[in-house]
């Protein structure tokens, strides 16, 4: 018998109306508050890490958070009835606001069973579970801040049967990637299924130090390939985000990755039914940096600063990157242009000259889909040698990467804008453009293209030629300028194979007459994407 | 700060080396350069410093993450 029949019974309170049991709520909320006790706090503190609570304070708007399901967890009674006390669920979670706009936010409580799985009449999150179908139900975006190892072989005492895997599996997390905004945000040692977790979303981040992430953590590891790692070697943010890209991006603090999720999710529409923010504009859209001009140098073996291009032409401290630390072949950043959303997708010269390997495959591919998904139309700066070369490379598989993103770049349905600033060669070059929309691309007259550059390619295509010349040397030199003149981007203006060349100054202001352009036909094409055919 | 290791990003050949041992260098600069994908790409003391050793000579292959040159505070 619980504590509230009891006092209901008694005719002394008969007046008191429901106080008493109010008084009881009131009781177990602040239970649930204490989280695993003081020293298990403290515990997590020393660790460098913030509580469940306070990290959802971090996160959302002052006072915005309503939390759900706070009285779960496991009672304990006096003999009499009384409620002792309450081990809570060890997952908060609950609706908030970040920006004022609402948000599905929850996370494991380590400080209660180091977050392991509970089980109620229904769970709360972690995979599946409330939160989540909530944030699909209200079309809202979800934040998972995870902090938990996932199952423990004790749930097989505990339940008398181990459980098949999937019997609370992922079918609401990968239908949440279709819908609404998915951050996950690593903030302990995740392992198994909240590692997983974090995965299935549109962007992650973890903390530098204190965050590890991995399919399996080092006792497994030692046990089944006798290798012996810490978990910072083994799932730190220099392996995970840095050399893996398991893990989107790397914050300095939770603090930063708190306002890194605010960042992110600034660029991101509530659903794929609405279009990304927009925001007022105070830089002109005719703004025009006269240091565009000479940036890209007429040395064609020196590289320059592909990010100070991006910089120099969308609005002022627009630019958020996604991936900065992995792929570094290619540059991916959300911005905005004229106050809307933009994926920015930019060769970088300074990595094996821009050239596609698989890394920079993978970071484009997610990229295109990211923003295909919601809606954000793409401009592409492009300088891409082709895909990258050599053994190491082709036993990568680069070129099945590579053609995945080719085909990513093809099934993608928004727009697509296109701005030549260097080498634009062969099979990466092509998927820089919409070739299924209207494949409107511009050039500046630093652009050079084909199906392969004319250094090397002249060499294997005139070997005879060069071959029986007096010397062979210079009639290499020489074959190499004549195709060079031929193959100036006037000249393909001139057929229309490319539809205009511009001075690089004026690339703002075409860039945000475009972006201004398609917002009609973005409001028009709402919606999810439909997904079909076979990924090379 | 003690001595650092500076790396290069890029698989491909030390082109050419542009400073020398004993130089001091400002955070960012460029010490030598290394030619890959037919193009020149610096290699750079990320924190700068004073050039302690190099660990390759002008022409030398190099692989992506091989250690190029030691830097002092």
């Amino acid at each position: 018998m619980k504590t509230s029949a009891m006092q209901r019974s008694a005719p002394a309170q008969a007046e008191a109306g429901w106080q008493p049991e109010v008084d009881e709520l009131n009781r177990r909320r602040a239970l649930a508050e204490k989280l695993g006790g003081p020293e298990a706090v403290s515990r997590h503190h020393d660790a460098g890490r913030k509580t469940i609570r306070e990290r959802v304070d971090g996160l959302v708007d002052s006072g915005s958070f309503r939390e759900i399901g706070k009285l779960t967890g496991q009672g304990r009674y006096e003999k009499d009835g009384r409620l002792a006390d309450v081990v809570p669920a060890p997952y908060v979670m609950g609706l908030a606001s970040i920006d004022g706009r609402p948000v599905a936010v929850g996370g494991e409580d380590f400080t209660v069973r180091g977050g392991t799985s509970w089980s109620g009449d229904r769970k709360k999150g972690g995979q599946g579970g409330f939160v989540e179908d909530m944030a699909y139900q209200y079309r809202i975006p979800l934040v998972n801040l995870i902090d938990g190892s996932g199952g423990s072989v004790t749930s097989i005492t505990r339940r008398g049967h181990a459980v098949f895997p999937g019997v609370h599996g992922f079918e609401r997390s990968v239908a949440l990637l279709g819908v609404v905004p998915v951050v996950s945000a690593v903030l302990g040692t995740a392992a198994g299924g909240p590692a997983g977790r974090a995965i299935l979303s549109h962007w992650s981040v973890m903390v530098r130090g204190t965050s590890q992430v991995f399919a399996a953590g080092p006792p497994v590891v030692q046990r089944s390939l006798g290798q012996k790692l810490d978990k910072e070697e083994l799932g730190g943010s220099r392996l995970a985000v840095d050399r893996a890209g398991t893990i989107d991006n790397a914050a300095a603090s939770e603090e930063d990755c708190f306002a890194l999720i605010r960042r992110f999710l600034s660029y991101m529409p509530q659903n794929v039914w609405e279009l990304p923010p927009a925001v007022p504009c105070d830089d002109p859209v005719d703004r025009a940096e006269p240091a565009l001009l000479d940036i890209v140098p007429r040395d064609r073996r020196k590289p320059y600063d592909m990010r100070r291009l991006v910089r120099m032409v969308m609005d002022r401290d627009s630019i958020f990157e996604i991936q900065p630390t992995f792929g570094k072949a290619v540059i991916t950043s959300l911005a905005r242009l004229n106050g809307k959303v933009v994926g920015v997708i930019a060769n970088n010269p300074m990595f094996y000259g821009g050239a596609m390997d698989v890394k920079a495959a993978r970071k484009q591919i997610h990229f295109i889909e990211l923003c295909d998904c919601f809606h954000i139309p793409l401009v592409f700066f492009v300088d891409v040698p082709g895909f990258m070369v050599g053994k190491e490379a082709e036993e990568a598989a680069t070129l099945r990467a590579g053609m995945r993103a080719v085909y990513a770049a093809l099934q993608a349905t928004v727009p697509i804008f296109t701005v030549v600033v260097g080498k634009c060669y062969g099979m990466a070059g092509m998927a820089t453009t919409d070739k299924n929309g209207l494949d409107f691309k511009v050039a500046w007259p630093s652009a050079e293209w084909g199906s392969l550059p004319i250094e090397g390619g002249v060499a294997a295509a005139f070997r005879r030629e060069i071959a029986q010349a007096a010397d062979p040397v210079a009639r290499e030199r020489e074959i190499e300028a004549e195709l060079k003149a031929v193959a100036s981007p006037f000249r393909t203006a001139e057929a229309f194979g490319v539809e205009d060349i511009i001075d690089p100054r004026e690339t703002r202001a075409h860039l945000c007459r475009l972006v201004d352009t398609v917002q009609g036909r973005l409001r028009i094409s709402l919606g999810p994407k439909p997904k079909y055919g076979v990924g090379p | 700060m003690s001595t650092y290791e500076v790396r290069a990003e890029v698989t491909g050949s030390v082109w050419k080396i542009v400073t020398e041992v004993g130089q001091s260098v400002g955070a960012g600069d460029t010490i030598m350069i290394v030619e890959s994908m037919k193009m020149e790409i610096p290699v750079i003391a990320e924190d700068g410093g004073r050039v302690e050793a190099f660990k390759v000579e002008e022409g030398a292959p190099v692989a992506e993450g091989q250690v190029v040159a030691v830097m002092a505070p």
